[in-house]
């Protein structure tokens, strides 16, 4: 903790604020929990206080940022006086402190809706929901972003230039608006548990968990798109633990959205919901711990360093995680639970073998991404490789397509398998021939041909009941079905665009064509910098049509942090994308110019015919150095050269370089046998390297710049993206449908209540109607 | 057989298909994971794929541009152990300056060299202390 004095107050006290507001809020609703219904009016107040004071502080950093006010340590360390003002601004979320807050924000906004949708489990539902916000704020109060340095710098230290991009402006808060959201179905169901109201909590909390999906998806569909366009990390995924922390809570938020789904319409699964609400937002914390706590800084290419919050991360999941253990121990017996007695081609069992399927995929890739910490009490700690995640994903994948091209067929009570058959007559067509192209494109292995099949069958099968429903209840109904023809579109994508690339690493000399593979590829020209336009190449690709086009991947040198970025250069069309990726660029030597070589003791080069070995330098005794200084004399050092030329023997060469303490330098050059001059240009004593420059050498050429480069191409990846969209429309059509209903729930509860009252009014003695039947009622009704 | 003997079926098959691809996801875990092991570990590794980690020892580095083939030693700053890796592949940029670099593959015996299908590289960077690049 840091004392008042160096905290940037205007930014601190708002934080401070939301701590007792948080917690008035917290103490309000308890309160009402406990019979006083009239501290409701108390807890909305302390609730939305809090909620201005996040916004407060929020704005304070933002404003601080915006000003560039270099006092406050964390303007200081990711905003400079040359970044564009957009990037200012974006600077907001580049550290670990404004991002909690950023999360904080959208979470406290967050409730202020939850409370509106909440109904009568409002007590209940907040309270657990700002304890979920108190947890974060706690961090934020640790790691104040409000921090001031003692002196106010001239400039700041400018945002990191992977950062510097447009797609990072919006792909992190919409990761957090993600995050934030996966606490709202938790809230929803640790308050049924604890008001034990077992099924109208589901339809609250539907809307919720169709939005988290939805929102999350399209932060994983923005931060693919990042890497695959801008990074030049040569794929959109790289099973990284920064995209693992977001891609499961992902995959269980769809198994919620799925028990959600059998539980509103046949009263199933409502244990299994609880736990899985558990389940979504336990992994977003267990996520954010990996990730921002420093455990995997060993293993991770982006993974935050450690900021001394790894602690308070685990009290947090230990706090969150035992509530809900708890809770469904002690309700477990309470919660009805429906018996199964579906057949096993019906829509329910499908269902049920769906969401196991898809949790065995949560789970696998929460171990693979948890190996490091898995794997710490053996005598080595390891990680596993993509390979892993890949190897287990298949058989995953193939039943997940299995399951949905068949799934649109089945009823509720269960379908006959002829009747099965019968209807996928043509999608399953569809599908075999697209399975023997496949073939005829030389896709041979017998997994990925069924992958193929089945891929191409989920999709068909799929597109098929989309039109059906559509027809009869207008698009809205179809959303579920629409979202699978998407998931067939993916996994196509998905295993053209990783098993079937082709990479190519090239090195072309400038002006020099060069085949690789089907294409022509030249190195034309470097394009030096233009304004914010970024040192670029310019390749010239002729395909063998003799149709050309020019790629200008950018290869450059940030200037302040002296870090070589790489953007890559990406031409699609519909069937692959051409992926160009700069890797390293020689600048060449022209005719006359000296060859430059930079030693260490010991170390060798070869310039034209001459094999040049640095032996040491010859360093005078110390104090004549020290005499030479005091007089204002010069030093003399030399660099021992033993130089061969052509498997001649070596001879020894020591050319000098001088220098006073006045800082004059006089380094003459010297005869080269065979002909040339060397010169000691520089020399890094710390180091112990020396800087020569050679010209005049026989066999010294002038020698082509030299562009080495990524070439891959990556058939069908637009499948990937195209999958993605189609996925989260379909939810979006889900998710208006479910908001709908959940409203008439609302409704329909208003209804049910007010007669009770009306009931209870007119046969005051007569047995009150349970309530937990009247909420059966609704459950069913909705 | 009656309903309920058909029910338990589907669970057991159930059952064991879960079992199943437990243990195949363990064995696969097994197999794709690369453990950190000191030097002396790698080279009685044999053809499994470990990770060695250290700093780049000063003036070991060279880079062959014929066969596009990084050479370097890397040292353990704590024993002072060394090892020589052979890295197939575009050198990686700034290689000179980095702080510590993680490699990932095999000991080769024969050549007494460690070959690497993968290198993190971690460069000093005042974001965040360094920044680590993946490269391979």
């Amino acid at each position: 903790m840091e004392s008042l004095s160096q905290l940037y107050l205007p930014g601190a006290v708002p934080v401070w604020a939301a701590v007792v507001f948080a917690l008035a809020a917290l103490w309000g609703y308890s309160l009402v929990l406990r019979g006083d219904q009239a501290a409701v009016g108390f807890a909305r107040r302390a609730y939305g206080f809090f909620t201005l004071s996040i916004v407060l502080s929020a704005a304070v950093l933002a404003i601080a940022l915006v000003r560039r006010d270099f006092r406050v340590e964390y303007v200081f360390q990711y905003t400079g006086l040359e970044l564009p003002m957009h990037y200012q601004f974006a600077a907001f979320w580049a550290g670990q402190k404004g991002s909690f807050l950023l999360w904080l924000l959208f979470g406290a906004l967050i409730g202020l809706l939850v409370r509106r949708t909440a109904g009568k489990a409002e007590a209940a539902v907040m309270g657990i929901y700002t304890l979920t916000l108190v947890g974060l704020l706690f961090i934020l109060v640790r790691e104040n972003p409000f921090v001031m340095l003692a002196e106010t710098p001239l400039d700041g230290q400018g945002l990191n230039p992977l950062l510097q991009d447009d797609w990072m402006v919006i792909h992190p808060p919409i990761m957090f608006v993600g995050y934030a959201l996966a606490a709202v179905p938790y809230a929803f169901a640790m308050a049924a548990l604890w008001r034990r109201d077992y099924s109208g909590w589901a339809a609250r909390a539907f809307p919720w968990a169709l939005t988290g999906f939805l929102v999350l998806g399209s932060a994983i569909l923005l931060g693919g798109y990042w890497a695959y366009k801008t990074l030049g990390w040569g794929g959109y995924w790289g099973w990284d633990p920064v995209e693992n922390a977001s891609l499961i809570p992902w995959i269980l938020g769809v198994v919620l959205i799925h028990g959600l789904y059998l539980e509103r319409t046949k009263g199933r699964y409502r244990r299994a919901n609880f736990v899985l609400a558990g389940l979504v937002y336990m992994a977003v914390l267990y996520g954010t711990f990996l990730t921002r706590s420093g455990v995997l800084a060993d293993f991770s290419v982006h993974s935050f360093v450690d900021l001394g919050i790894s602690g308070w991360l685990i009290l947090m999941m230990a706090v969150f995680l035992a509530l809900p253990v708890a809770l469904i121990a002690l309700r477990w017996r309470e919660i009805p639970a429906a018996r199964n007695e579906d057949p096993v081609l019906s829509r329910g069992a499908f269902l049920v073998i769906g969401t196991v399927t898809l949790t065995a995929s949560a789970l696998v890739i929460t171990a693979g991404t948890s190996a490091p910490l898995l794997t710490r009490w053996l005598e080595h700690a390891g990680q596993v490789g993509p390979s892993f995640y890949n190897q287990v994903n298949l058989p995953l994948a193939l039943l997940v397509a299995l399951l949905l091209s068949v799934v649109p067929f089945l009823t509720w009570r269960g379908t006959p398998a002829r009747e099965v058959m019968r209807r996928m007559r043509w999608p399953g067509a569809v599908a075999v021939t697209v399975a023997a192209l496949a073939f005829a494109l030389d896709v041979r292995d017998p997994l990925h041909l069924l992958l193929v099949l089945l891929a191409t069958a989920a999709l068909g099968a799929n597109l098929v009941k989309t039109f059906e429903v559509a027809s009869t209840q207008g698009l809205g109904g179809a959303g579920g079905w629409l979202a699978h023809v998407g998931v067939g579109i993916m996994l196509i994508g998905f295993l053209a665009s990783s098993a079937y690339d082709e990479s190519v690493k090239v090195t072309l000399a400038q002006g020099e064509p060069r085949q690789v593979d089907d294409l022509t590829l030249t190195f034309t020209r470097y394009i030096p910098r233009q304004g914010r336009e970024k040192e670029r190449m310019e390749v010239r690709v002729v395909r063998e049509d003799g149709s050309e086009l020019w790629a200008y991947p950018k290869l450059f040198v940030n200037d302040r942090t002296r870090q070589v970025m790489a953007n890559p250069d990406v031409h699609s069309s519909p069937l692959q994308d051409l992926y160009i990726s700069p890797i390293e660029i020689e600048p060449g030597r022209r005719e006359g110019e000296p060859e430059r070589v930079l030693l260490a003791a010991g170390e060798r080069a070869t310039v034209g015919g001459l094999d040049v070995r640095f032996a040491g330098f010859r360093v005078p005794e110390q104090h004549e150095m020290m005499v030479a200084l005091a007089d204002g004399g010069t030093i003399e050092i030399g660099a021992h050269l033993e130089i061969a030329a052509d498997g001649a023997a070596a001879t020894s060469l020591v050319p000098t370089y001088a220098f006073t303490a006045a800082g004059a330098v006089t380094a003459p050059p010297a005869e080269l046998p065979g002909g040339g001059m060397v010169m000691v240009s520089s020399i890094d004593a710390a180091e112990g390297r020396v800087q020569l420059d050679l010209w005049g050498v026989p066999g010294l050429v002038a020698e082509p710049a030299r562009l080495s480069l990524d070439v891959t191409r990556k058939p069908l990846i637009k499948l990937v993206w195209y999958g993605l969209y189609v996925v989260l429309f379909g939810g979006l059509l889900s998710t208006v449908k479910r908001l709908r209903q959940g409203r008439r729930v609302d409704e329909l509860g208003e209804a049910v209540e007010a007669a009770k009252a009306g009931r209870a009014r007119a046969a005051a003695d007569e047995v009150a109607v349970a309530p937990a039947s009247a909420r059966e009622e609704l459950g069913a009704a909705g | 057989m009656s309903r309920k003997m058909s029910r338990k079926m589907t669970y057991a098959f159930g059952a064991v298909l879960l079992v199943a691809f437990a243990a195949f996801s363990a064995q696969s875990f097994n197999e794709s994971l690369t453990p950190y092991v000191p030097y002396d570990e790698a080279r009685r590794a044999g053809e499994r794929t470990v990770q060695v980690a250290g700093g780049l020892l000063a003036g070991s580095s060279s880079y062959d541009d014929v066969a596009h083939a990084l050479h370097f030693t890397l040292t353990d700053p704590e024993s002072g152990g060394t090892m020589p890796v052979r890295y197939e592949g575009l050198k990686p940029a700034n290689f000179e300056e980095a702080v510590s670099i993680v490699a990932i593959g095999r000991y080769d015996a024969a050549g007494d060299t460690f070959h690497a299908d993968k290198l993190l590289v971690k460069c000093p960077s005042k974001y965040q202390g360094a920044e680590v690049k993946e490269y391979g």
